[in-house]
């Protein structure tokens, strides 16, 4: 954090003399910034290996697609699979995988990123991905370069236990490790909001350890339960999709991205009696109201965003980069007007029930161009302001050569 | 019970404190009589309790997944098959006296298929006696010298490799083929297999190779097998097959006209491999049949007693009654199906079961009495054949190299005309291709379910921490008993002395009596010695009987007996003549044999437990009660008491019943019937076994017969 502070507060000294008038507005609005929602990633984890546990590939490939989707880029997710599911031997279908016995659709198709494959999925990588404690040699692709503005899906699958998740058939991520993890995460700011989503047996027990503020957590069974797989395709001869999966991605294929579907819905549409397990989920660590939570704030890419009247003015190249995510999902600039109406009132509720969350100067953005950029983009507004005050001070000058002489 | 003893003996002679395991030891041997009868009863009553606490069969391994898979197995690929049955069993096809024609027909179908073909040529070994091979693994030096050209089998084989796997291992499917007097069921089973075969050069999920071995079994199935398992798996690097098969110009012939046939097809001269094997499964048809309902008929048991891991049978199990329709038997002993007192027997156990529920409703044991009696007769069969030791088919040869295999018999219901030829061909085929996907699905050995097991139906069985119980209560008693008869032997020794000699004169000799007396059990161990010693001399000696040329097999039996008692007295006289007259001295000496009997016994018994359960658990029931109730009958009758007379009856009973040819024509006759027994029967019995390498047949010779020679002596001690 000091390598951070020392930057910081120079870059402050720096700029104090030049902005004398409009650092207090500057100084006010950083908390705003630091709390903002500005990207989100996905760590998408099939922890077992063999064939027979064809389907935990299926669930993590078929998340993969619907984050894909709704919008979050191959870049921002981490995909690891511990087993080639779709090059093995005893797979009907070569290169290809199926969530569904219709085979309507490939989840193995043209576009699909892994990034750690086969017995490189261990507790020690998957740990290393979440802390961001890697070896100086791996590529960026491998890591997870979130911020403190990031919204992180962690999905996880495989064989799980009482507080302890399987991984390759040789060791356990336990509940402590986790919640271990997700700490250093929220201490690195790392992360802004996190949503942990588990499908194995005893799902609820993975999260017994959490502790870290913005945290949620869904499980598909309650402790004491099996997560059940729904349906076998008796072409491929395997269970093809676990349960709580299914109904995850039936509710989302019934979304598209600019549904404004909350998570409590998305909570409230598991069924016990069709995952014949309890659905759980955990959000005493979590702030905001689900109902006002869009799943696209985990599942998708969509957040937040600032009107601004001035757009197309001076400083027209920094807002479009401001803009450029959305930019590039959607087509539709009605869309993208309606959302930012909405989205900008979100942000503001955001800002009056959580001010604990958001970080203070200290922990604004790490980079100081940014918070430069940042700076100079609130600073539009009092263009005005600036004149003034450039004109208030021709009496200073005047006094000051007064008094000199 | 200890705790009790514990009280008793305190106030008898308070002693400084002695451990709880020692005082128990001490109780117990102190009450050997009563433990014993309590063990040899709950032991005998728990073997007879195992068909109700079998469990149910489960699949054990994860990877296995049978039947999750539909069926690919086509019409198209029955009428495949329809059609090799057809060209077999054409007349055309039988025109050649070797049934050359027919591997021929069968290698070309192979070869259309797109499989690598090959041929393999052997020389059928028969069986003997090798006195040193017991539990030796088979090994390919054994190269006889009187090859005849006459005289050799050709295996027909053909692999599928799987096209994207790593070829590191295979899936052998056996169909046993006589080509000279084939029956419409080995045709019909080669058909089966050749529908399974074509399916499987189609499908893209094989992660094993297929060998199909058609196995030429005009020498015995297993031969065959055997022999083309020995080639497979310890090649021979000499140039011994290159002379034989110029020395054949059949064989020659054979393999030139494929090569000239077919150019540039798969077809090799040299010996094909895969990788190493996973299962093997082998496939008959039954000719005639008396079934009503088609049927699969699983053997399962290979050489002493060893049994395939019971996923592979639970796979075949359940894919054949849940997706294939078919009903599946294991052997059963169909005469003790009709017998009364197992049937009250079972009724007993019912009632019982249903008052247990009544006093408590988790308690749920009890089955019905018919089921009982259809447990008890599958599991007799079960111990039966394992305590023979001797496969019950092609299968056991794969066991030999640990290679889990089974036979399937499949005995179709109807006449097998048109329509029904189909349907078995259907059913059967897709039977054996859920097998083998289920098995290819497999990523390591089979090693997650029991190897130990009693089967009481197709899907129950007794795993061996259940068995082992009711052996364990049956054996327990006889170390118990020995240690109390050599303490009783010693201290009424000492006692009698004490009564006959001074006082002063005890404590003069005293050290020196006691040691002389703490090794009098030295000379009973010798005559045990001498008597096991005796007993491997029998066991060797139909090696020396069997050279003897043209003897039938009662002069043999008679001149092994005579041999043995010759042996027997021959050593008598030279090693034991100077134990004659030291016994001659001794009081009690029968109780020191008898004690050190029993021992070796236990130790016999124990040994044999972890060869061959089976055979030791029959062992033990004839040789316990025989080895605990030995008393020399001159006391009984001194002694003139009912309790005494019983127990010489009971003596004399078991005294004939526990001779092995005598148990073994009683076992028979309860079998077959009195009617057609044979003094030469026995002798039969004792060559399969040794030619089968079973170690049942050293069990009897080296424990139960100087067991049964020592009981005797026993008996007709002078004491």
């Amino acid at each position: 954090m000091e390598t951070f502070i020392n930057p910081k507060s120079l870059f402050h000294l720096l700029l104090l003399p030049c902005l004398l008038l409009y650092s207090s507005i500057a100084y006010n609005s950083s908390p705003v910034e630091a709390a903002m929602h500005t990207n989100n990633w996905a760590v998408l984890v099939c922890t077992s290996r063999f064939w027979f546990n064809y389907r935990h590939m299926a669930n993590t490939l078929s998340l993969y697609r619907t984050v894909k989707r709704l919008g979050i880029p191959d870049e921002r997710i981490i995909l690891m699979l511990a087993d080639d599911m779709a090059c093995n031997t005893r797979n009907k279908y070569p290169a290809q995988v199926f969530n569904n016995e219709n085979h309507r659709l490939n989840l193995y198709g043209d576009n699909v990123e892994v990034d750690y494959r086969g017995y490189e999925v261990t507790v020690e990588n998957f740990l290393r991905v979440l802390t961001g404690r890697h070896e100086t040699a791996v590529p960026r692709s491998k890591r997870l370069l979130s911020d403190e503005g990031s919204h992180i899906l962690l999905y996880m699958t495989g064989h799980g236990g009482d507080e302890f998740l399987k991984f390759q058939d040789s060791e356990e991520l336990q509940s402590h490790d986790l919640a271990d993890a997700v700490k250093q995460m929220k201490e690195k700011h790392r992360f802004k909001e996190l949503l942990i989503m588990v499908d194995t047996c005893q799902a609820a027990t993975l999260f017994n350890q959490l502790q870290s503020p913005g945290v949620l957590a869904i499980g598909s069974s309650m402790k004491g339960e099996n997560s059940y797989s729904h349906h076998l395709d008796s072409d491929v001869g395997v269970s093809v999709v676990d349960r709580f999966t299914y109904y995850t991605l039936a509710f989302f294929e019934r979304l598209n991205i600019y549904d404004n579907a909350s998570l409590s819905s998305l909570f409230s549409s598991y069924n016990p009696s069709l995952l014949m397990s309890t659905a759980y989920y955990r959000k005493d660590l979590y702030k905001r109201r689900l109902e006002e939570v869009p799943v696209t704030n985990f599942f998708g890419s969509v957040m937040e965003t600032i009107h601004t009247d001035a757009a197309y003015k001076a400083l027209s190249r920094r807002n479009s980069g401001r803009f450029e995510d959305e930019m590039s999902l959607d087509q539709s600039v009605h869309h993208i007007e309606r959302r930012m109406l909405i989205k900008v009132n979100d942000g503001y509720e955001i800002h009056d029930i959580n001010p604990e969350l958001l970080q203070g100067e200290e922990g604004a953005s790490k980079c100081p161009w940014s918070t430069f950029r940042n700076k100079f983009q609130k600073a539009e507004n009092v263009d005005s302001l600036v004149n003034y005050g450039l004109v208030a001070m021709i009496p200073l000058l005047v006094i000051s050569t007064w008094l000199v002489q | 019970m200890a705790e009790t003893k514990e009280k008793s003996l305190s106030d008898e002679k308070p002693k400084p404190r002695v451990r709880p395991i020692v005082r128990l030891g001490i109780f117990l041997i102190s009450h050997s009589f009563h433990v014993s009868v309590v063990c040899c009863t709950a032991g005998v009553l728990a073997l007879f309790l195992l068909p109700v606490l079998a469990k149910n069969t489960y699949i054990s391994e994860n990877a296995l997944m049978p039947g999750s898979a539909s069926p690919m197995l086509s019409n198209q690929h029955v009428s495949d098959g329809n059609r090799l049955v057809k060209d077999l069993t054409n007349p055309n096809s039988k025109s050649s006296e070797t049934g050359i024609e027919s591997h021929k027909i069968i290698a070309q179908y192979m070869l259309d298929l797109g499989a690598e073909v090959s041929f393999h040529k052997f020389h059928p070994q028969m069986n003997q006696f090798h006195p040193l091979h017991f539990f030796s693994s088979p090994d390919s030096g054994k190269i006889q010298e009187n090859y005849s050209c006459s005289s050799y089998g050709i295996n027909t084989v053909g692999i599928i490799r799987a096209p994207r796997g790593d070829g590191k291992e295979a899936i052998v499917l056996v169909t046993p083929y006589n080509a000279l007097k084939s029956g419409f069921g080995e045709a019909l089973s080669l058909g089966i297999a050749y529908s399974v075969f074509s399916l499987l050069t189609q499908v893209t999920w094989l992660a094993k190779d297929i060998i199909w071995l058609v196995a030429d079994s005009q020498y015995g199935e297993y031969a065959a097998v055997a022999a083309w398992l020995r080639e497979y798996q310890t090649p021979k690097f000499s140039s011994l097959s290159a002379p034989n098969a110029e020395m054949c110009p059949d064989v020659n012939n054979l393999f030139e006209l494929k090569g000239h046939s077919i150019s540039g097809s798969k077809f090799s001269n040299s010996f094909r491999r895969a990788g190493t094997m996973a299962a093997a499964l082998v496939l008959k048809v039954r000719d005639q049949n008396e079934q009503f309902e088609d049927t699969i008929s699983i053997y399962a048991e290979a050489s002493n007693g060893q049994m395939p891991n019971l996923d592979l049978i639970n796979v075949v199990n359940y894919l054949a009654v849940h997706r294939q329709g078919l009903r599946v038997n294991v052997e059963k002993l169909w005469s003790l199906l009709n017998s009364s007192w197992l049937k009250s027997l079972g009724e007993i156990f019912e009632s019982l079961a249903k008052v247990a529920k009544s006093l408590y409703p988790k308690w749920k044991f009890g089955i019905p009495a018919t089921e009982y009696v259809e447990g008890t007769a599958t599991l007799a069969s079960s111990l039966y054949y394992q305590a023979l030791g001797v496969p019950t088919g092609p299968h056991g040869a794969f066991r030999d190299y640990q290679v889990d295999a089974i036979t399937l018999e499949i005995s179709p219901k109807f006449s097998l005309d048109k329509v029904w030829r189909n349907d078995i061909l259907l059913r059967g085929g897709r039977l054996i291709e859920g097998v083998i996907r289920s098995v290819n699905n497999l990523l390591e050995k089979f090693h997650q379910s029991f190897f130990l097991y009693l089967l009481t139906s197709p899907s129950k069985f007794v795993s061996v921490g259940v068995y082992m119980i009711a052996f364990a209560l049956l054996i327990a008693p006889l170390p118990m008993v020995a240690a109390s008869l050599y303490v009783d032997a010693n201290s009424s020794s000492k006692r009698s002395k004490g009564d006959s000699s001074t006082p002063s004169a005890i404590t003069d000799t005293d050290e020196h009596s006691i040691a002389i007396r703490s090794w009098r059990w030295l000379n009973s161990a010798k005559l045990v010695f001498i008597v096991h010693l005796w007993g491997a001399i029998v066991s060797l000696l139909p090696y020396f009987i069997s050279q003897i040329p043209d003897c039938s097999p009662t002069t043999s039996f008679m001149i092994w007996v005579l041999l043995s008692i010759l042996s027997l007295l021959t050593l008598n006289s030279v090693l034991a003549s100077p134990l004659a007259c030291a016994k001659a001295t001794q009081e009690k000496e029968w109780a020191l044999v008898k004690s050190v009997t029993i021992s070796s016994v236990f130790i016999g018994l124990g040994l044999m437990s972890v060869i061959n359960f089976a055979t030791a658990e029959i062992g033990a029931l004839l040789m316990v009660p025989m080895c605990l109730l030995a008393q020399p009958l001159k006391l009984d009758v001194r002694a003139g008491t009912l309790r005494s007379f019983c127990r010489m009856i009971c003596n004399l009973v078991l005294g004939h019943i526990a001779f092995p040819p005598a148990a073994f024509f009683l076992l028979k006759g309860m079998l077959d019937g009195f009617g057609n027994a044979n003094v030469g029967d026995f002798w039969m019995w004792v060559e399969s076994l040794w030619a089968w390498n079973s170690a049942t047949y050293l069990f009897i010779g080296m424990v139960q017969l100087p067991c049964w020679v020592l009981c005797i002596s026993i008996l007709f001690h002078t004491c």
